[in-house]
């Protein structure tokens, strides 16, 4: 490879790495600034004992909400309970939003995605 | 695929944490950070053993290593042979060899958590280097079971906040990558003489 095009290759190579890190630096910091006042979505990967717990509720009440037999030893994820049950993943997680909602009626749940906290 | 990856780990717990971290080492690009962090969620949870999921995700992450190594070292001489004869650059590819056994033991302790996406490459260089494999499993152990450590009490503390945490150590360690290169091309361009330059002098 000759000498100019190595040298061309390396400057791009250095002006990408360098458009890449102010990227990544951004979005870390973006997240960052987010994480205190918004909540966890919930996942359909997400198990109910996992839900109840990064939202600060009890599992029995959301096993309740999505009408399972409360088991905290159910670690089933949401998407298993709704193909188990023949039912969207994203209608038990609405149900799920809406159990959590009740429970916490002064939690995080009410904050806006795009506003800040009370 | 992450999903699914997740879904088994809140489901099936250490098994799958073990397949995940083994297949990942081997240099399949899976999201291990996030897996991690969510392992220590469900410590906190009560749902896993911390000291058992450091040493299954440790174990896991060494097999997978040594499984890149063995490439490197069987495959990698085979590889180098068949590019020094393609290119006629023998020398050069000698010279990366001795680089690759100069990073030592920092190259691979680090790349297994500070820059885990260069850890399968280090492996696969390690091994065609002809890095010895005692100092290699030694550095590997050390740095995986540091790293495991580091994710799981991550996930442990932020046990509730896990998909935050795992994108910003996710964009943190892209950030670190990018700044490894930036210094390497940079002192390359800006500080480190041309053959020219060497010449004339």
């Amino acid at each position: 490879m000759g000498q100019p095009r190595r040298r061309t290759i390396e400057i791009l190579g250095f002006c990408l790495a360098l458009a890449a890190t102010f990227f990544f630096g951004y979005r870390a910091g973006r997240t960052a600034r987010h994480v205190r006042w918004q909540d966890e979505p919930i996942q359909p990967w997400m198990s109910v004992p996992f839900v109840a717990h990064i939202h600060h509720t009890r599992a029995d009440v959301l096993f309740q909400a999505i009408r399972v037999q409360p088991n905290p030893r159910d670690r089933r994820p949401i998407r298993d309970i709704a193909r188990a049950e023949n039912l969207p993943a994203s209608e038990l997680i609405r149900d799920l939003r809406n159990a959590i909602a009740n429970a916490n009626p002064t939690g995080s749940e009410t904050i806006p995605p795009s506003g800040r906290a009370p | 695929m992450s999903e699914q990856l997740l879904a088994a780990l809140v489901r099936y717990g250490s098994p799958a944490l073990f397949a995940v971290v083994a297949i990942a080492a081997v240099g399949i690009p899976l999201p291990i950070t996030l897996l991690l962090i969510v392992t220590g969620s469900l410590v906190a949870q009560g749902a896993m053993n911390v000291w058992s999921a450091i040493a299954i995700a440790t174990v896991g992450s060494v097999a997978g290593d040594q499984i890149g190594y063995a490439v490197g070292r069987w495959g990698g001489k085979v590889l180098a042979a068949k590019f020094s004869r393609m290119f006629g650059n023998a020398e050069r590819i000698g010279q990366l060899e001795a680089r690759a056994k100069g990073w030592g033991g920092a190259g691979v302790f680090f790349s297994r958590w500070l820059v885990a996406p260069l850890g399968p490459w280090i492996n696969f260089a390690s091994g065609a280097a002809d890095y010895s494999w005692l100092r290699f499993t030694l550095w590997d152990v050390l740095g995986e079971s540091f790293g495991a450590a580091l994710f799981i009490w991550l996930g442990l503390v932020f046990s509730d906040r896990v998909q935050e945490v795992g994108a910003i150590l996710g964009n943190l360690t892209w950030v670190i990558v990018g700044l490894l290169i930036v210094a390497f091309l940079g002192w390359k361009l800006f500080f480190s003489e041309s053959p020219a330059e060497i010449s004339e002098a």
